[in-house]
This record gives C-alpha cells, sequence and structure tokens, in this order.
C-alpha cells in the first residue's frame, strides 16, 4: 500500500514548493505564465496517477475531461461580468464528473487493451462532438472575454485578472488536490482501489463489487481533471476542441510514467521535469538546431526514460524496494487452538440437480448435496472429477447451467461472486490469491473491511479498531503475528497459504471453501493448519478439496467422491473408506495403501 | 435510392480501407501482445511513399509495387529497433514507447517532406465515373480501392488459412502461448507479423492518397478508427476486423448523411453498445 511520503520526499517537495512561492517575485510574466501551465497540468496528471498508479486502470481518454472542465468556463461565462470562480470551478468539475460517470460505465467493464482503446475512442468522440458540432464556436473555438472573480456575497476576494493571484491560487490548488489524494487513497476507500490493481479477482472474492469501486475512481479522476481544464481555460482566455487531443492523453500518461506510477508525488515531479525538459528543447539558445525538432528529440529522450527507468523518478528518491528477508525466517508460534469466543454458527449450503457444462464437456453432473454447519466437508476425487469446478459453482465464479445453490436456505444461484461473498462465503484458491504488494496485516485490514464494504468509506476512523483486532485475531490464529509487517511477497509459499485462511477469517465469512489449503506444505504447517480447521469448525462450515488423503481423511466430518463430475459417494470418512464403489473407481486406482494405512 | 446506393458504395469502400489498417493492428496484439499506438505513423508512411513514387514512376499501382517492400523492411527494422524490447513489458510502457515513435515519426515527416498538403494524381486511365443514374455517378479510382482491399484481404486469407506462417498465426490467434509451446521461433513470426502489419497500414495508406490530399497527422483518425474496429470484432480476430471495419464504414456513410454533425458520435456510440452487450467484442476470445 501506499505510505506517506518518505523524508527524501517531503523535503524535495516542500523544496519545491518554496522555489514556486518565489517565481512571482523574481521571475518574470513569461516564467509565471509557465509555471502556471506546469502546475495545472500537473494537477491533471495526478488525477491521472489516481487511475493509473491507484486503481491500475490505464485510461487513455483522460484529455476528455480537461476539455470539459475547460468547455465548463465557457458556459458559465457571460460578455458582461465576471463569472464567479466558486462557481465555475466547481461547475467544471461536475461537468466532467458526469461525464467520466456516463463514459466510465461503459468503459469500467471492459480492461487492458480494451480499456485503453476504448477510454481512447470516447475522448475523441468529445473532440469530434465539439469539433463537427457548432456547441461554443464549433472547430474554431471561443473566447472567455472576462476572466473569472473569486467572490463571496458579492465581495470580490480575489481577481485571476491579476497574473500573481491566479499563479497562488494555482499552487495553493495543486497542494490541496495532492492532500485530498494521499488521504483518498490511503483510506479504506484508497485501500481497496490498490487492492483491485493488484489483485481484483480476490478484491471480488472478498466481496467488494469491483466495478463500482473502479467507476468511483474513474469519477474522482474526472472531476479533478475538469478542475484542471477550468484552470486552463481561465489562463488561455480561450477554448477549443484541440483541448481534447489524445496527445495531451498521450502526454499525462508520459509524465505520470516519468514521475513514478502510483506514487502521486512523483506525477507532480515527472510534470514538472518533462515541461522543463520540452521547454529547453524548444529554446534554440540552449540547444540549437535541435529546438527545430524538438518533438524528434524528445520522442528519443522519452524512449531512452521508458527502457531505462521504468521506475521513474520516484524510483531514485526511494531508493531500492525492500530486499527479501533472508531464507532463515524465526520459528512461528503455534497457532492457537484455544479460541477465545466462538460466535454465531456456519451456514448451510445445498444443492439441487447442480450441472455445468463447457461446450460438449460436462464437468459436474447433476450434483445434489447438503452440507451441515459446523462441520468439515472433504471433497476428493481424481483429477478432472469436477472438484475445482463444482467450488467455482458454490462460490459465484461459475453460473450453473442447470440446478440450484441455496445458502442457508435462500437461493444464491446465479448471484455475482461479490454477492455470494457479501452472504458470508468465502474461498481460497488453488494457486496462492493474495495481494502481494500488501503486508501481511493490510491483506488481513482489506479482507476485515469486506465485513462493511460500502463504496465510499474515506473515514479512516470508523470500524478501525475493529479491523485492526479481526486481522490480528486472524493473524494470531494462523500464527503469522510475527509476520504482520512483512510484505506478502515475501512470505514463503507456506505462509502465505495461511495468510490467505487468516484473510478468510478475517472477513467474517461463515462458510470457508479451501482449495488445496495443504498444497505445498511440509509436514508440520500441515499439522497445524488441520488443526486450525478442526477449530474453525465450531463456528464455521468449511468445504475442503485436497489431494493429502491422510490429511483429509483425518480432518473431514464428511467426504464427497466425485468421479468424472457426478457424486459418486458422500458420507462419514468410515463409510467412504468401505465403500467398495469408491475404492473400485477412485481409491483402488490411487491410493489404496494409503487409506489402508490411515 | 440513388443516394443510399452510394452511400453503400462509400461505406464499403472505407470499411474496407479501414479493414486493413485495423487487421495489422489486431494481428500485432493477438500475436504480439503488443498495443501499437504507432499504427497510424505507417498509414501515414504509406501516403507520403506514394506520393513521392509517383512522383518518379508516374502511376500508384507501380508506386504500391515498390513501396509495400519498402514498407515492410521499414516495419522489421521499428521490430528490431524498440518493439521487441516491448514484449515482456506491461501495457503502459508499451503505450509510452509507441506513443513516443509517434512523436519521433512526424517529426521525422516534417523534415522529409515539410507540412503542406499535397495531392496524389488517380492514374489516367482510372480517372472516369461510372454513371449510376441521369444524374449520379461513381469515380472508378473508388471502385478499384475497393477492389485493390478484397484483393489483399483475399491474399490474406490465402497465407493465413494455407501456408505455414499462417499456421502459426493461427495457433497464436487462438492462443498466444501456443506459439511457443509448438516450438515456433517466435522472433522471426512476431518479426514478420509486425512488418505485415505495417505493410498493409501503408498499402492503406498509399491507395487511398488520390482520394484524400496527403498531410501530416493522416494517419492519427485511422488509427483511432481502427481501435475501435478493434473492440468491436474483438482483440486479435481478423474476422472481427473484417467485419468491424464494415459496420464502421457503413455507419460512417450513413451517419454523415442523415446526422451530419452527430456523423462520429454514431460510430463510437455503436462501440459502447457492443461492448454493453459483449464486453470481449463480438468474435472475440471468450
Amino acid at each position: 500500500m501506499l505510505n506517506r511520503p518518505r523524508p527524501l520526499v517531503l523535503v524535495v517537495l516542500a523544496l519545491l514548493l518554496v522555489a514556486g512561492l518565489l517565481v512571482p517575485v523574481f521571475g518574470g510574466t513569461y516564467a509565471v505564465k509557465l509555471t502556471t501551465r506546469i502546475i495545472i497540468f500537473a494537477i491533471f496528471v495526478l488525477s491521472l496517477d489516481l487511475l493509473i498508479g491507484i486503481t491500475g486502470l490505464v485510461s487513455f481518454g483522460h484529455a476528455a475531461f480537461f476539455g470539459l472542465g475547460a468547455y465548463a468556463l465557457y458556459f458559465v461565462s457571460s460578455d458582461a461580468e465576471p463569472s464567479n470562480a466558486l462557481i465555475a470551478f466547481p461547475a467544471g468539475m461536475l461537468l466532467a464528473g458526469f461525464a467520466a460517470l456516463a463514459i466510465g460505465a461503459v468503459s469500467v467493464l471492459t480492461r487492458g487493451f480494451y480499456f485503453i482503446m476504448v477510454t481512447l475512442a470516447f475522448a475523441q468522440m468529445m473532440f469530434s462532438l465539439f469539433f463537427d458540432t457548432d456547441i461554443a464556436g464549433g472547430s474554431d473555438g471561443a473566447y472567455i472575454y472576462i476572466k473569472p472573480v473569486v467572490s463571496l456575497a458579492g465581495f470580490t476576494l480575489l481577481d485571476l485578472e491579476d497574473r500573481n493571484v491566479f499563479f497562488y491560487l494555482c499552487l495553493a490548488l495543486l497542494v490541496a488536490v495532492y492532500v485530498v489524494l494521499l488521504a483518498l487513497t490511503r483510506s479504506p476507500f484508497g485501500r481497496v482501489l490498490q487492492g483491485i490493481r493488484w489483485n481484483e479477482g480476490r478484491l471480488s472474492a472478498l466481496g467488494f463489487n469491483t466495478y463500482v469501486y473502479k467507476l468511483m475512481s474513474f469519477v474522482i479522476a474526472g472531476a479533478f481533471g475538469g478542475l484542471a481544464g477550468v484552470l486552463y481555460a481561465t489562463i488561455d482566455g480561450f477554448v477549443a476542441p484541440e483541448l481534447f487531443n489524445w496527445h495531451q492523453s498521450g502526454i499525462a500518461i508520459m509524465m505520470v510514467v516519468l514521475g513514478g506510477v502510483g506514487t502521486l508525488f512523483g506525477p507532480i515531479l515527472g510534470t514538472l521535469s518533462f515541461s522543463l525538459v520540452e521547454e529547453i528543447l524548444k529554446t534554440e539558445s540552449y540547444v540549437g538546431p535541435i529546438a527545430a525538432n524538438w518533438s524528434l528529440a524528445l520522442g528519443v529522450l522519452l524512449i531512452a526514460a521508458v527502457l531505462g527507468a521504468p521506475r521513474g523518478i520516484a524510483g531514485w528518491l526511494e531508493g531500492k524496494r525492500a530486499a527479501a528477508p533472508a531464507e532463515t525466517a524465526p520459528p512461528l508460534p503455534v497457532a492457537r487452538r484455544t479460541r477465545e469466543r466462538h460466535t454465531g454458527t456456519g451456514k448451510t449450503i445445498e444443492t439441487e440437480g447442480l450441472s455445468r457444462a463447457f461446450g460438449g464437456l460436462i464437468a459436474v453432473d447433476d450434483v445434489t448435496l447438503q452440507l451441515a454447519p459446523n462441520k468439515v466437508h472433504g471433497i476428493i476425487g481424481p483429477n478432472g472429477a469436477g472438484k475445482t469446478t463444482l467450488i467455482n459453482l458454490l462460490s459465484g465464479a461459475l453460473r450453473a447451467t442447470s440446478g440450484t445453490i441455496k445458502l442457508d436456505g435462500d437461493d444464491i444461484t446465479g448471484l455475482p461472486q461479490h454477492a455470494v461473498a457479501r452472504r458470508g462465503l468465502g474461498r481460497s484458491y488453488q494457486r496462492t490469491n493474495i495481494i502481494l504488494p500488501f503486508t501481511t496485516r493490510e491483506n488481513c485490514l482489506i479482507a476485515a473491511q469486506a465485513r462493511h464494504p460500502e463504496a465510499l468509506r474515506f473515514s479512516t476512523r470508523r470500524y478501525a479498531k475493529e479491523e485492526e483486532a479481526q486481522a490480528a485475531y486472524a493473524l494470531d490464529a494462523v500464527g503469522l503475528s510475527a509476520r504482520a509487517d512483512t510484505m506478502a511477497s515475501h512470505l514463503s509459499h507456506g505462509e502465505q497459504r495461511q495468510l490467505e485462511i487468516a484473510m478468510l477469517m478475517a472477513s467474517g465469512a461463515k462458510l470457508l471453501i479451501l482449495d488445496e489449503p495443504l498444497g505445498g506444505m511440509g509436514p508440520e504447517e500441515t499439522g497445524r493448519v488441520t488443526a486450525l480447521l478442526r477449530d474453525l469448525s465450531a463456528d464455521h462450515t468449511v468445504i475442503l478439496v485436497e489431494h493429502d488423503m491422510d490429511a483429509i481423511f483425518a480432518v473431514a466430518d464428511t467426504l464427497t467422491v466425485l468421479v468424472e463430475g457426478r457424486l459418486l459417494a458422500h458420507g462419514s470418512p468410515q463409510d467412504i473408506r468401505r465403500d467398495p464403489a469408491v475404492r473400485q473407481a477412485y481409491l483402488g486406482r490411487f491410493g489404496e495403501s494409503e487409506v489402508v494405512a490411515s | 435510392m440513388e443516394l443510399i446506393l452510394i452511400q453503400i458504395l462509400n461505406g464499403l469502400q472505407y470499411g474496407l480501407l479501414i479493414f486493413l489498417a485495423a487487421s495489422g493492428l489486431t494481428l500485432v496484439f493477438g500475436i504480439l501482445g503488443i498495443i501499437n499506438l504507432s499504427h497510424g505513423s505507417f498509414y501515414m508512411l504509406g501516403a507520403y511513399l506514394a506520393l513521392t513514387l509517383t512522383s518518379y514512376t508516374g502511376d500508384i499501382f507501380l508506386a504500391l509495387l515498390i513501396g509495400i517492400p519498402l514498407a515492410f523492411a521499414f516495419g522489421a527494422l521499428v521490430e528490431w529497433l524498440f518493439i521487441r524490447h516491448l514484449y515482456d513489458r506491461d501495457h503502459l510502457q508499451q503505450v509510452l514507447l509507441t506513443f513516443a515513435l509517434i512523436l519521433i515519426f512526424n517529426d521525422l515527416q516534417r523534415i522529409i517532406w515539410g507540412t503542406y498538403p499535397h495531392s496524389v494524381p488517380v492514374p489516367s486511365y482510372l480517372d472516369a465515373s461510372v454513371q449510376l443514374s441521369d444524374v449520379l455517378s461513381y469515380p472508378v479510382y473508388r471502385l478499384a480501392v475497393a477492389g485493390f482491399c478484397i484483393f489483399l484481404a483475399l491474399c490474406m486469407v490465402y497465407i493465413i488459412q494455407y501456408t505455414r506462417i499462417g499456421q502459426m498465426i493461427r495457433a497464436g490467434e487462438s492462443n498466444r502461448e501456443m506459439v511457443e509451446v509448438l516450438g515456433i521461433d517466435s522472433r522471426w513470426l512476431f518479426r514478420f507479423v509486425f512488418a505485415a502489419g505495417v505493410s498493409l497500414a501503408a498499402a492503406a495508406g498509399a491507395i487511398a492518397a488520390p482520394i484524400e490530399s496527403v498531410y501530416p497527422g493522416i494517419g492519427e483518425p485511422i488509427l483511432i478508427i481502427s481501435f475501435v474496429v478493434v473492440v468491436i470484432g474483438g482483440i486479435g480476430s481478423v474476422k472481427g476486423a473484417f467485419f468491424g471495419s464494415l459496420l464502421i464504414g457503413l455507419a460512417d456513410a450513413f451517419g454523415k448523411v442523415f446526422l451530419p454533425e452527430f456523423a462520429s458520435v454514431v460510430v463510437y456510440a455503436l462501440m459502447a453498445a457492443v461492448l454493453i452487450v459483449s464486453p470481449g467484442g463480438l468474435f472475440g476470445r471468450a
């Protein structure tokens, strides 16, 4: 997760701020105008980093919101008297924000390449809209003759006609936008956005409606992009469709990456250095004949920067990422088996004629099951028996072709995964599914947050204590307390699997579906985790898919045997061990000796 | 009635032209896994090659005969210099590097050819019109453009369906990892596909040069419309690019007649509608 900036970064930012404050004192008109433009662009680029760096949405259409913000100033201005900035600026943010809501509602349905192209296309649509129609002068653009003033109750507080006043206002807004976006990113809402960037599937499985979060992020970024647009129109007093030019979006992405993706302060530095380099390359007295071909030179420099320093300027300031800890980690405490309180009961899950076909292949075929609460239910079967498909159906990751699923008697068939998760079903995956760039504790905190996943929770305090306690309890239960502040990517494989179980505990799920939780664990870890599962079944329902036959026969209360998608047998481990059909179809082929031995 | 016929012809001709550009783009997406923003520059390259080569040879088709191999070689060079460094990098870096290439190509274009618009002559033997009715006629050259595009499209179908390299492309189209699993030296396949994509875009730019004038930035509208086509058709699908192009070509032609101010909005609205119904495009991988 994004931390507060390091002292070195703060010093650099403070020095830049002081230098900025002094520009109108020592610089001439040109310097003030240039710096104002850079500051406004920094606000724009900062808002884009919320999308690209924090949420992981590479938008190539951010200029749409810049342009709309600028046009909003034209719409609220008149030729007779100055408009009030206290109306004009929010108007720019609102217009851009609403457009972002409409564009985002469609764009956020897509991912990856599609998202890049779709956002670019929509920005181009805005360009065409203002270019082809005669809104605000059509392709010729339109002038805003009188600059806005900041006035309150009839008194003019600031006249933005004054170059220096406007400069200081923009600088103050840049600082404000930085502080707001940093706070937003570090809030529970921002925690989810960062989680989405690294592992959207996990967030969805925890019960977060990631579509809504991504859309919110798109709207907030759009609104701040609109703010930059209004400010820009204020300096120039002119709006034209060129404001929507997709090169603006491209250059803004360049600045984000040059500065350091996802750091918020990086994009400010990126904007500054990019603009200064561009200015120098354009000035003949500095670079001689290159000035005529400055964009060629800029392109070459950018390619060198992208290939040479992918982490940007922030990468230098933040130094090397913390190195992985030494292999010899101290032994971890054994999980506590005595739980202070057992709260509530697990959930009952039932299926009726559940089937799923992939084309001609029927992976799960007419499975009817009833799994009682507060028990450990094992699902076994040879490879390809449909175990993973079955749990994907139960958790809502896949839609059933036919049949129904009931959770505590409620029909949940066809609900999306996050909605199923919100009803108290948590799952782990065959391939460990955690948020690698978060610490162990942060992983559990975001899971605990899933108990109240309102999309707009900016307050850090509300539920904070409760969530801290839940995370601490879960980490303690799986024996990872000593690793709370370790980056999840630095944990051993077994520890990562335990972290995934801790996340499910912290999330408050009452029905846990675990897909091979013991995979890759040593005997000592296996013992600890199976003990934990038994303990969890006091107030959870646990469904376990596992290949370790010794472990699953030891820990499960009931066993379900799947073969070729069909339910072959269901019963206690003793019954299953004696069942001749199971012996023949499954155990006989693979591991009779294992079963007999246990 | 004639008006509708003319718009259908215009729409199909424009759609076929977009198809040449979009098919290259979608193959580069699908097989190389690269988002190539500089694809429009190659369309521009084709237009300017047509300008220069036609002034020497006097005929646009001779210019194409020389220009397409040149564009192919240029594409292979760009792949070797820049694109191959991007295969293991994330989308963001691909966006940046190919965007930086646009800045470079635009400046190179300005240095070599200058900023004035130019026109390329229609060959005299095609400089005629077909009489559709008493009042309406249709230029023969536009029909020739459509014919040329169909010819190239058929060449593509042949290469993709019946040659060994086409077999590799099909393997890569359905599953990118498949190419490596099959033990194909992906470096040469990638270079070939990229250069072929460049040649297709350049061919489109060249054949269209006599219809529109040749000017700086001529490739950018084509790039964006090709993106729309790829989104509609589904990434990596040549078939999707074909139907997407014709759909967009017709929507654009009819939009211009019935909603002149909102013609381009019609195209994007179509894209939004497809995305809502099928976010992976009409012929995309599931």
